[in-house]
């Protein structure tokens, strides 16, 4: 055990930005997903369309490939951010997809009589969308939603491959000078556990206090 | 050159799909040329025709199991070059490492018939206590740390890490240079302790293989590169943007790695390890590998048990 005593400052700053890459890209998707959302079940076919490429290209792509293309190819043709910064905009708008998929399953489970209602009060598309629809449709898919964080904690594990110091990388240097590698990795498993335990609660909860019993 | 936004896509896709061919453990080559010591002249020479075989093996020792078995599991690598790398087009595992794991597997069973087990610096000490491989060929430094884990035979090699940077940079030529830097490392390889020690203050940002290191280097995400003087001499040879800033900085003693407490071989390979010094094929060895890319005669081989750690 005292491979992880002795490296506390280690895995503590690699959690810090484990943490922060996933509250970050978390807050990214989120936005994201609702705009691409809105996109795929708005009344205009170009948006529809440019929704549907978006969500497939971001899906059908794995996430590490992505990464791998930013970090590497970007600079290529003069764009070049940070490593983190990079990571987190690649995490977020590839997790922005999924969360778009989820946001849209909850758009369709509001009724229709919803919308139709809110169209015969006169309010526009954007506005029955953003003061009618959407807080129903967010309400239900609190649960997936919260899966989608979870996914998204474990998935910035890959920026360790494009140079991000995050838990797991922090971990892979400390088992370099140490050698333990069972103690070393059990215990980044546990943290990240502990993460997605919080993660799992903060759900719960707050599917207790918002869903919407139909 | 007026370069059209299409154009600049494509140099951006080529790069990536570089930096990704790095990624998966190079999948596609074009037969050896962008892979130094894959060439035609490496791995040409038959090594193992003239290698020496064991007498006699200890009854009931793991030699005798390895050769009832009829070949050597190795734990090693195949993506490092001039060490241990498959050729895409022969499917042959070429390098340093690789021949010395060959000429073993022939000392013991009497042919070279060597399987490799893709190892990671994660894995190795898990591998070989649990039996799942025989030995561990894979620029395996000998610690200390290490060896209450795993016993090291050899060192059977010595290496050390130099400094890289864009042509023309100034100012980085000492590991003290690096104090405040950005450097670039390879993960998992002995070069982030070895910059912590000589530069504590140093920002070391990692990625997961050569080419990639080599990439973000030109790409300035780091003024500095650290890696083992074999590979970047090979690097520097062929990227003409690339240069090497002054002689390694430190002395890294690769070790073969056995089971934890076998000293019945680790003396046994010490033994083949000390014929094979003596009789010139370590040389002829290292002519086939790394001699490729460095000029001049081989080095003297460490001296055996030299390293803390292999005693």
């Amino acid at each position: 055990m005292n491979v992880i005593t002795d490296h506390l400052p280690e895995f503590g700053s690699g959690l810090l930005l484990t943490v922060e890459l996933t509250l970050l890209s978390l807050a990214g998707a989120l936005v994201a997903g609702i705009v691409v959302a809105a996109m795929r079940v708005s009344p205009v076919g170009v948006l529809r369309a440019a929704g549907m490429a978006y969500v497939e290209t971001l899906q059908n792509i794995p996430l590490l490939v992505w990464l791998v293309l930013a970090v590497f190819g970007l600079p290529e043709i003069g764009v070049k951010a940070g490593l983190f910064t990079t990571a987190v905009v690649v995490i977020s708008l590839y997790q922005g997809a999924y969360t778009a998929e989820a946001v849209r399953s909850g758009i369709n489970a509001v009724p229709a009589g919803q919308g139709e209602a809110a169209r015969a009060l006169g309010l526009t598309f954007t506005q029955s969308l953003r003061l009618v629809i959407l807080p129903q449709a967010l309400r239900t898919v609190v649960q997936p939603l919260g899966n989608i964080a979870i996914m998204t904690l474990m998935n910035t594990a890959l920026a360790a491959a494009v140079g991000v110091v995050e838990l797991t990388a922090a971990a892979n240097r400390v088992n370099l000078a140490e050698a333990q590698p069972i103690w070393i990795f059990v215990a980044a498993g546990l943290a990240y556990m502990a993460l997605s335990g919080v993660v799992g609660l903060a759900t719960g909860t707050l599917e207790r206090k918002l869903a919407i019993l139909r | 050159m007026v370069r059209t936004p299409a154009t600049r896509w494509a140099t951006a896709a080529a790069a990536a799909a570089l930096a990704l061919a790095g990624l998966t453990a190079c999948s596609s080559d074009d037969g050896g040329s962008a892979v130094p010591g894959g060439g035609p002249a490496g791995g040409k020479e038959d090594l193992a025709a003239a290698a020496p075989v064991a007498a006699s093996l200890p009854a009931g020792s793991t030699m005798e199991k390895i050769k009832k078995r009829g070949e050597l599991i190795v734990g090693g690598s195949l993506d490092a070059p001039l060490l241990s790398q498959q050729n895409p087009a022969t499917k042959q595992v070429e390098g340093l490492d690789a021949d010395f794991g060959r000429l073993l597997a022939k000392y013991i069973i009497g042919k070279p018939n060597v399987k490799i087990v893709n190892s990671a610096s994660e894995t190795r000490e898990a591998l070989l206590s649990n039996g799942t491989v025989d030995v561990v060929f894979q620029t395996y430094s000998i610690t200390p740390e290490r060896a209450k884990q795993v016993a090291f035979a050899g060192p059977y090699y010595s290496s050390g890490l130099v400094i890289a940077t864009k042509k023309g940079e100034t100012g980085i030529a000492t590991p003290a240079d690096l104090k405040g830097k950005t450097v670039i490392a390879g993960a998992n390889t002995p070069a982030i302790p070895a910059i912590k020690k000589a530069a504590p203050d140093a920002k070391i940002v990692t990625f997961g293989s050569d080419p990639e290191c080599v990439q973000a280097l030109k790409q300035g995400r780091g003024q500095a590169y650290v890696q083992d003087e074999a590979l970047l001499l090979a690097t520097a040879k062929q990227d003409p943007t690339i240069q090497i800033q002054g002689k390694p900085f430190t002395s890294d003693p690769y070790g073969i790695g056995l089971k934890h407490g076998d000293a019945q071989m680790k003396t046994f390979v010490n033994d083949w390890l000390k014929q094979i010094q003596a009789s010139g094929l370590w040389a002829k060895t290292w002519k086939n590998s790394i001699g490729t890319v460095v000029q001049g005669e081989a080095p003297q081989p460490p001296a055996l048990g030299s390293a803390p750690g292999s005693e």
